[in-house]
């Protein structure tokens, strides 16, 4: 049975290393978007809020797998191609963008007018007011809720099996399938766990070192 | 103010069209294949690489399986490179006519259904529509199956095959078959003594009880009915549809299909 599970290894490993490049490549990707997505959210230029609900509203309002789908198989028909890799990591930025733009919404709304008051009368601009003040806030206090996402994501990669990309769960599937066996599945629910055990340690520490003033 | 932020939108907006437009190249559809492999140097194969035994992996992760070794065989005659292509079963026929693959092989059963959307070859294996129980079953015929609990794979063609006999699936309990997601999943309840019969591929049971004890199963005598594997290419491909049929054809004179096909299945044709 050890030595089975050995054997089972170098294909799952395979495996991880395309679900580990999805997750990172969405999280460089997502965050900086959503921190965009969030200001032009909270845009007091009306159309621009209101296109950008929308959009949120669209990506969160439909399967990721739906959308995935789509810009996989749905765009080509208007010309515009992109391989299966590009297309989805595509789909998982919109999509995580989305999510984490409300995320700091919410944490960019948690903070107090006043502060933006004094950082006008201590003579700092609108762009260092929001990148030395209240930035640094809202990530100390997005954090839990970030870290929800990203476990989230951790899982979410095995929906890139809908077009065809070698991941982990279908590196199990395979091994499964062929060994008529349930022991490849278990050890991918295995492989999981533990990704997610070092995303919630890594949460932990960084909710450490945020924990000033507090 | 104002003038600026719709100058900013404009931007954006211009910004994202060049970058969508930027990525984008003329899809493969209308575009005849033959061009299409000179110019990519490759033709692509599509395939579920979970399906064994007719395509998977190995440990190492190479794909294996007969259509594998068969399809390796014929381009190698037709003297086309061929990429295999992992895709999700249930976008093949959306690959194929999207242009991101130029075939369909995989196990891929010859139906009215899909005839509509795909051009198949002349059928190169032929499969039977088995009924599988425990060794120690007292089914012994479809008749036998009155009452009992059997199940079918949701999707597949054996679905369809069942069908095709209403006065049968009315008598298994419940009037209907319980339905998996896979074969495997089918079998694997039959294992566990929650359904009493399965049916299914011949070609995958036999695959499946061979990696499991053989004296365990019964396979049934009376089936229901039979099927072909063909391989699908798009309705615009005619001539590399002749090319596949004449190379299949050549292979059987020549027993190299023979000998792929009792590495993989064993008893001769």
């Amino acid at each position: 049975m050890f030595t089975y599970t050995l054997t089972l290894l170098p294909s799952m490993m395979k495996g991880l290393l395309t679900t580990l490049g999805v997750f990172f490549i969405t999280l460089i990707l997502s965050i900086p978007l959503g921190i965009i997505v969030s200001l032009g959210r909270l845009s007091k230029f009306k159309l621009l809020s209101k296109m950008v609900e929308f959009y949120i509203w669209v990506m969160r309002g439909t399967p990721l797998m739906l959308q995935i789908v789509f810009i996989f198989f749905g765009l080509p028909i208007v010309g515009i191609t992109f391989d299966r890799f590009t297309a989805v990591i595509i789909a998982f930025v919109l999509n995580y963008a989305a999510y984490f733009g409300e995320i700091f919404r919410g944490g960019i709304e948690s903070i107090d007018r006043g502060q933006y008051e004094a950082a006008k009368v201590l003579g700092l601009t609108p762009y260092k007011t929001f990148r030395r003040i209240i930035l640094p806030q809202v990530f100390k206090m997005v954090i839990p809720s970030v870290g929800n996402e990203v476990i989230t994501l951790v899982k979410d990669t095995s929906l890139t099996y809908i077009v065809g990309i070698g991941e982990l769960l279908r590196a199990g599937r395979i091994a499964s399938n062929r060994d008529v066996s349930l022991i490849p599945l278990a050890l991918v629910g295995i492989i999981y766990l533990f990704l997610t055990a070092i995303v919630t340690g890594v949460f932990n520490k960084v909710e450490e070192r945020y924990s000033y003033y507090e | 103010m104002k003038g600026r932020n719709y100058l900013l939108i404009l931007l954006l907006v211009a910004i994202s069209i060049t970058a969508l437009t930027g990525c984008s190249k003329s899809t493969a559809s209308g575009q005849d294949i033959f061009e299409k492999v000179e110019e990519q140097g490759y033709i692509i194969m599509g395939l579920d690489d979970t399906f064994a035994p007719m395509g998977f992996r190995d440990n190492d992760g190479n794909l294996v399986g007969f259509d594998i070794d068969l399809a390796r065989e014929v381009f190698k005659r037709i003297g086309f490179e061929v990429k295999f292509q992992p895709i999700d079963w249930s976008m093949k026929e959306t690959e194929l006519n999207s242009g991101n693959i130029d075939l369909i092989w995989n196990g891929y059963s010859i139906t009215e259904e899909r005839m509509k959307k795909v051009n198949f070859t002349e059928p190169y294996l032929k499969n039977r529509q088995i009924i599988i129980t425990l060794a120690d079953s007292d089914i012994n015929s479809k008749a036998d199956l009155k009452d009992k609990k059997v199940a079918v794979q949701n999707g597949s063609s054996t679905l369809d095959a069942i069908y095709k006999e209403p006065d049968i699936v009315e008598t298994f309990q419940g009037g209907e078959p319980v339905l998996f997601d896979t074969n495997h999943e089918a079998l694997m309840d039959l294992e566990a003594g929650r359904v009493d019969a399965v049916v299914s591929d011949e070609v995958l049971a036999r695959y499946y009880i061979s990696q499991k004890n053989p004296d365990d199963y019964k396979i049934l005598d009376e089936d229901f009915g039979e099927e072909e594997y063909g391989i699908g290419v798009r309705k615009s491909d005619k001539e590399l549809l002749d090319l596949l049929n004449s190379t299949l054809d050549e292979m059987r004179k020549d027993g190299s299909y023979e000998a792929i096909y009792e590495k993989w299945f064993g008893e001769s044709n």
